[in-house]
């Protein structure tokens, strides 16, 4: 009898100890990242997100969308099936999509965090469950960018500006139309232009309507856009309108390779910096304070700034290592 | 006039060229400052011909009955295939081999699996689209990768240079590799036998066509031209993105269609083909010129391209000739 009841014992703690390491070793999240894995609007924010795993023991499960808002929700439903211990999400489909999902996680114990778009309502019901955002305002981030472009090139009223992006996704706009509206507060006058769904994944298919569109305004002076791809491609616009740096001023997001490189040979003039790898970061860091300490959501602004031709050189470094 | 119309229903692709040139008028007409300047043709000059060269092979393999769903993918593999032998040895022509020879490789394992195994060519270039694409990313890491330094490398002169320093060679590749498959298709052996496939298979394999040999032949082509497209979209934008070619597939299938190849084999259009690639390629622009401004441009896309295909029936080779009676049987009446 007392051999059984040491068995029990030993068994008991053995389960118990197991539990304590699962509980510290195996927080398991499931985090929507954006994009594809690696592309410039994406790649600081895995890093961020990996490096926050790898310090606090936590298991990732990374989950890649390419901006598809369907795919997001989809993503947050198989991340549900798995009953992870949190989800971090991308904001874009908004509060009306994300909430009924939102609500069931939280029903079953699932922290929920948030990043890149807020969902003002969502956090506000489950702050103190640990839904938080880490992420800049985008709008705050596109009018910087608008700011910047009428700084670097002189912009005055009545100037022709054009902003070109993602208009029929208003949770895709947001930033796009902080640029619009420092350019018209600037008294330029600025037009809108949709990027379609084919550029939207074939960005090189833009260059011929932005070539048609630089020919059928011959005045115009400005291009913003806070599509990442259509930033990079910029400049080979520019040359097939016949441009040379400077003509057209030009203020994009992000920083690609490309972009990078098109910054630094006066292409363009500014593009927006949201500090991704924060993005990241933070995210992972609300699940595990939550999970292990019941901190309640924090909102977490990531920064807003702007890489121009002045600053790139300190700043270069830091995008070869994937950090911004 | 019966006789004109019925040489002018001969005339291969004939009713999308003539879509395309009245596209180019009335552009002409709305937006004069845009379309009476070379640069916008330039330009068109630039961005089409990576997606004529995937619609040459996938008109093709359309001809022959089958799909080929997996040409975006060859695109991103082939383009970080020479990316990374640039980047890693310095040299651009073998890689310019090397990411030729991928994408044929990949079109050979489409064809044997098609050929040999029987398996549909869309469920098996559908699952070769997603793993082609996934394999690029995991050897790519995801990141996009700058090759500037490629501006300076006579491959790109080759390839993607500008002669006066003005009209990109791209587009003289591609319309090279339209004549050179015209007559392939049309006046080769190997042509004969993708059509006779297309029509009937069973048929095909009676008059002593070596059926799966030829569509093993058929998709590996499209691999290496695939490839092709994939290197030109590479070197002309100096830069590999893990995510290129993926938002070509309607596009190109757009223009083949328009084209008046055949969706059920059989029978394929090159000529047409070149004409629609170039209304599909053009459109978009064409009408932002105009100032139809909004989200108005993508309707207007659309009635364009269903206007096309509609002519492309009504008076392509059948309907010409029907017109023709018509026109023979009202002079007759009038006599």
């Amino acid at each position: 009898m007392r051999k059984v009841m040491r068995l029990a014992i030993a068994i008991g703690l053995l389960a118990a100890s197991f539990g304590t390491w699962a509980a510290d070793k195996e927080i398991v999240i499931y985090m929507q990242m954006g994009g594809t894995q690696g592309d410039a609007s994406t790649l600081a924010r895995t890093n961020g997100a990996r490096a926050a795993a790898a310090a606090n023991g936590v298991k990732l499960i990374e989950q890649y969308s390419k901006w598809d808002q369907q795919t997001m929700i989809d993503q947050f439903k198989q991340a549900l099936a798995a009953k992870p211990d949190g989800i971090a999400i991308m904001g874009h489909p908004g509060e009306t999509a994300f909430a009924p999902l939102v609500d069931q996680a939280e029903g079953q114990g699932i922290i929920v965090t948030s990043g890149n778009n807020p969902l003002p309502g969502i956090e506000a019901k489950y702050q103190t469950k640990g839904f938080g955002y880490a992420g800049a305002d985008l709008y705050a981030g596109g009018y910087l960018t608008g700011e910047a472009m009428v700084k670097a090139g002189g912009l005055k009223a009545g100037d022709e500006a054009l902003v070109y992006d993602i208009w029929h996704q208003e949770g895709r706009s947001r930033s796009s139309q902080g640029v619009y509206d420092a350019l018209a507060k600037a008294g330029l006058k600025v037009d809108k232009l949709d990027v379609s769904a084919q550029v939207d994944s074939e960005t090189s298919l833009g260059i011929p309507i932005l070539t048609a569109y630089l020919q059928a305004h011959p005045k115009l002076r400005a291009i913003g856009t806070q599509h990442g791809n259509v930033t990079a491609i910029l400049p080979k616009v520019l040359q097939a309108a016949g441009k040379k740096p400077g003509d057209v001023i030009c203020g994009g997001i992000d920083l690609s390779p490309a972009t990078v490189s098109a910054i630094e040979q006066g292409w363009i003039s500014a593009s927006f910096d949201q500090v991704l790898y924060l993005q990241g970061y933070v995210p992972v860091m609300q699940i595990v304070w939550t999970k292990r300490y019941l901190v309640p959501g924090l909102h977490v602004n990531t920064g807003v700034g702007t890489v121009t031709p002045q600053n790139v050189a300190s700043i270069k470094p830091l995008i070869k290592e994937g950090i911004r | 006039m019966s006789r004109l119309l019925g040489i002018l229903g001969r005339v291969e692709g004939l009713p999308v060229g003539v879509v395309l040139a009245l596209l180019y008028v009335a552009f002409m007409i709305f937006a004069p400052t845009v379309f009476t300047s070379y640069r916008i043709y330039m330009s068109f000059f630039q961005t089409v011909p990576p997606m004529l060269v995937l619609a040459i092979g996938l008109t093709f393999v359309i001809t022959a009955g089958e799909i080929d769903l997996s040409f975006p993918a060859v695109v991103a593999l082939s383009g970080f295939v020479f990316t990374w032998c640039f980047e890693t040895f310095g040299v651009a022509w073998p890689g310019v081999l090397l990411a030729l020879a991928a994408g044929a490789l990949v079109g050979w394992v489409n064809g044997f699996l098609v050929a040999m195994l029987r398996v549909p060519s869309i469920m098996v270039t559908l699952a070769a689209q997603f793993f082609w694409y996934g394999v690029t990313i995991l050897a790519a890491g995801g990141l996009q990768i700058d090759i500037a330094s490629v501006l300076s490398s006579p491959v790109h002169g080759i390839f993607v240079g500008r002669l006066f320093e003005v009209f990109p060679v791209q587009a003289l590749w591609s319309l090279g590799l339209v004549v050179l498959f015209w007559f392939i298709l049309n006046r080769h052996r190997f042509g004969q036998a993708i059509m006779f496939i297309g029509d009937n298979a069973e048929v095909a394999r009676v008059m002593g066509i070596g059926v799966e040999t030829t569509r093993i032949r058929l998709f590996t082509l499209n691999g290496a031209l695939a490839a092709f497209a994939g290197l030109i979209l590479t070197l002309e934008l100096n830069v590999f993105y893990p995510t290129q070619g993926q938002g070509m597939l309607l596009p190109v299938m757009a223009a083949v269609f328009i084209g008046g190849t055949s969706i059920a084999g059989g029978q394929g259009a090159l000529v047409g083909t070149f004409f629609g690639m170039y209304i599909i390629g053009s459109l978009e622009a064409g009408v932002v010129a105009t100032g139809i401004g909004g989200y108005w441009v993508q309707l207007v896309e659309g009635l364009v391209m269903a206007a096309s295909v509609i002519l492309n029936i009504v008076i392509g080779d059948s309907g010409l000739s029907a017109l023709s009676s018509t026109a023979r049987r009202w002079a007759v009446g009038r006599r």
